[in-house]
């Protein structure tokens, strides 16, 4: 039960963290970018590259990730998903481009990195033993200590910085930020350098624990989006609530349904599906206009 | 020609939507230290004003002038920072955000933290129901503080020039008139020129100096607000029997 508890945690943890970049994207821009899980993995080849092949301190191969990520997400905003909301009045436009982002940063990474699954050495040895009760490798502990410390970073930019309280309003309502003097440009580049600054920084902790390969955006993407329709989009409490909801209920469902087969997945998305009928908005979600 | 004493000049604006005008060859302005109202029907164009001013709306003839400076072709950002406030009409406050952090808003271009602090006092004197309410979430609140919300919003930019959407609009007929003697007050005590867009046209003009009359995008009549009370032409378009 505890050692439940605590992967569901970890995982929350983790996934939080992914949920929270695309949340904020979606409530600034209302675009849906499905390129988040390649970020995601792009954040974790940046750390492999780093850390694992130049063996610089894992901290600041980490904070290799998040700038990497954060000048791409600024670039994309400014070059792509900006200038198509300008000139585009219908939605479905940033929709495709988003999708085919998705598939162009998939060619970079298989460009620029390669095929194949990369892993780092352990950022720190041993395991945790709590009386056979939770048993966890450090490194997962340091990992989950670390996405929980980014995940407070990031609400108390978000709620206390002059810059937080301007993406705040501009997600709940536009015209008036902007008649409050919040340059809609900018402030769009830099929410989306945030969100996508995010999923490099989650790319970059995992990599330590589970690798990175090509094929990680895709389903990360999808896990992301689970994540923000089960919390609420757009909300921040809906996307923390939403990564830690499927982090434990992958956690339960790795340990109970283990035994039937591979159904984790399966059950997870019937359950999301009837709770998303009953609750369309999810459980935080404001449809914020 | 470019007045020095009028805050804003207007002229000859054409503005459309889709080839649809909402302004056509519109000149309106404003003297430093007055109240301007715009009358007129729902839809004749006067938000579309305040929209252009504001550059929410980018107009396509004519020029605006705020203190002589061309403001049209600015980014709202730069304009809200050169002095124009808008309260747009609906009570746009930040819904998820305290009353407290929606006020520090409105001072988003400002610098120096003391200064601030005391346009913020200010604020919180005139309007005491926001001080009862400082650390409520916005959407909380009734439409009537709302309304307050946003008039103190505006207000902590220091503007010098206050746009004002249907202020009344959607508010309890008491409250209409707190709101309407909160306007006089900031204009009279605070100096700050306002241009109101208004329903309402008996409080509007009772409460303006000056008016325009706004019928499909054009000005049809203006001139002294106490005048125009009386015009017979306005009595019937538009203050009726009622209100």
């Amino acid at each position: 039960m505890e050692q439940v508890v605590a992967n569901g945690v970890y995982l929350g943890s983790q996934y939080a963290m992914i949920a929270l970049g695309l949340t904020l994207i979606f409530a600034l821009m209302n675009v849906l970018n499905f390129a988040h899980g390649q970020m995601y993995v792009i954040g974790g080849f940046v750390t492999y590259t780093f850390y694992g092949q130049f063996e610089v301190p894992f901290l600041l191969a980490l904070l290799m990730s998040c700038a990497t990520l954060a000048i791409l997400g600024a670039l994309i905003e400014k070059f792509l998903f900006g200038p198509v909301i300008r000139r585009s009045a219908r939605e479905e436009s940033t929709m495709l481009l988003a999708a085919g982002i998705a598939f162009l940063l998939d060619a970079v990474i298989l460009l620029v990195f390669g095929e194949k699954q990369r892993g780092v050495p352990k950022i720190v040895d041993g395991v945790f033993n709590w009386d056979f009760r939770i048993i966890m490798p450090y490194d997962r502990m340091l990992i989950c200590g670390l996405a929980i410390l980014s995940i407070g970073a990031f609400i108390a930019f978000m709620q206390f910085s002059r810059t937080g309280r301007a993406l705040r309003a501009l997600a709940q309502d536009r015209t008036a930020a902007q008649l409050m003097g919040v340059n809609v440009n900018r402030y769009s580049m830099i929410g989306f350098a945030l969100g996508a600054m995010l999923a490099g920084l989650v790319g970059g902790l995992l990599v330590t624990i589970t690798g990175v390969n090509l094929g990680m955006g895709g389903p990360t993407s999808i896990k992301a989006f689970m994540m923000v329709m089960i919390g609420g989009a757009g909300v921040i409490s809906g996307a923390i609530a939403g990564g830690f909801i499927l982090g434990m209920l992958e956690a339960v469902g790795l340990a109970v349904l283990s035994q039937y087969g591979d159904i984790t997945y399966l059950v997870i998305f019937i359950a999301l599906m009837i709770f998303l009928a009953i609750r369309p908005h999810g459980l935080m979600g404001k449809p914020w206009g | 020609m470019i007045v020095a004493s009028r805050i804003l000049q207007f002229q000859d604006v054409e503005l459309y939507y889709d080839r649809v005008y909402a302004l056509r060859g519109v000149t309106i302005e404003v003297t430093e230290g007055e109240t301007v109202a715009l009358i007129g029907a729902n839809g004749a164009g006067k938000s579309s004003i305040l929209r252009a001013i504001t550059g929410l709306s980018k107009i396509d003839q004519g020029s605006i002038y705020f203190k002589g400076e061309r403001i049209d072709g600015l980014e709202p950002a730069s304009i809200v920072a050169m002095g124009i406030a808008m309260v747009p009409e609906g009570r746009r406050v930040f819904p998820f955000m305290s009353v407290k952090d929606n006020l520090m808003m409105g001072a988003f271009t400002r610098k120096g933290k003391a200064e601030i602090r005391r346009t913020l006092d200010g604020v919180l004197e005139r309007f005491p129901r926001l001080k009862e309410r400082y650390r409520q979430s916005a959407g909380t609140l009734s439409g009537g503080e709302q309304q307050m919300l946003v008039i103190g919003r505006a207000l902590m930019t220091r503007p010098r020039l206050l746009l004002l959407d249907e202020p009344s609009l959607g508010i309890a007929p008491k409250l209409v008139q707190d709101i309407a003697r909160s306007i006089v007050r900031i204009n009279r005590d605070d100096g700050v020129s306002v241009l109101l867009v208004e329903q309402n046209s008996r409080m509007a003009l009772s409460i303006s100096h000056r008016a325009f009359a706004i019928t499909t995008g054009s000005v049809v009549i203006s001139g002294e607000s106490r005048d125009l009370l009386n015009d017979s032409r306005i009595k019937a378009a538009y203050l009726g029997g009622s209100v």
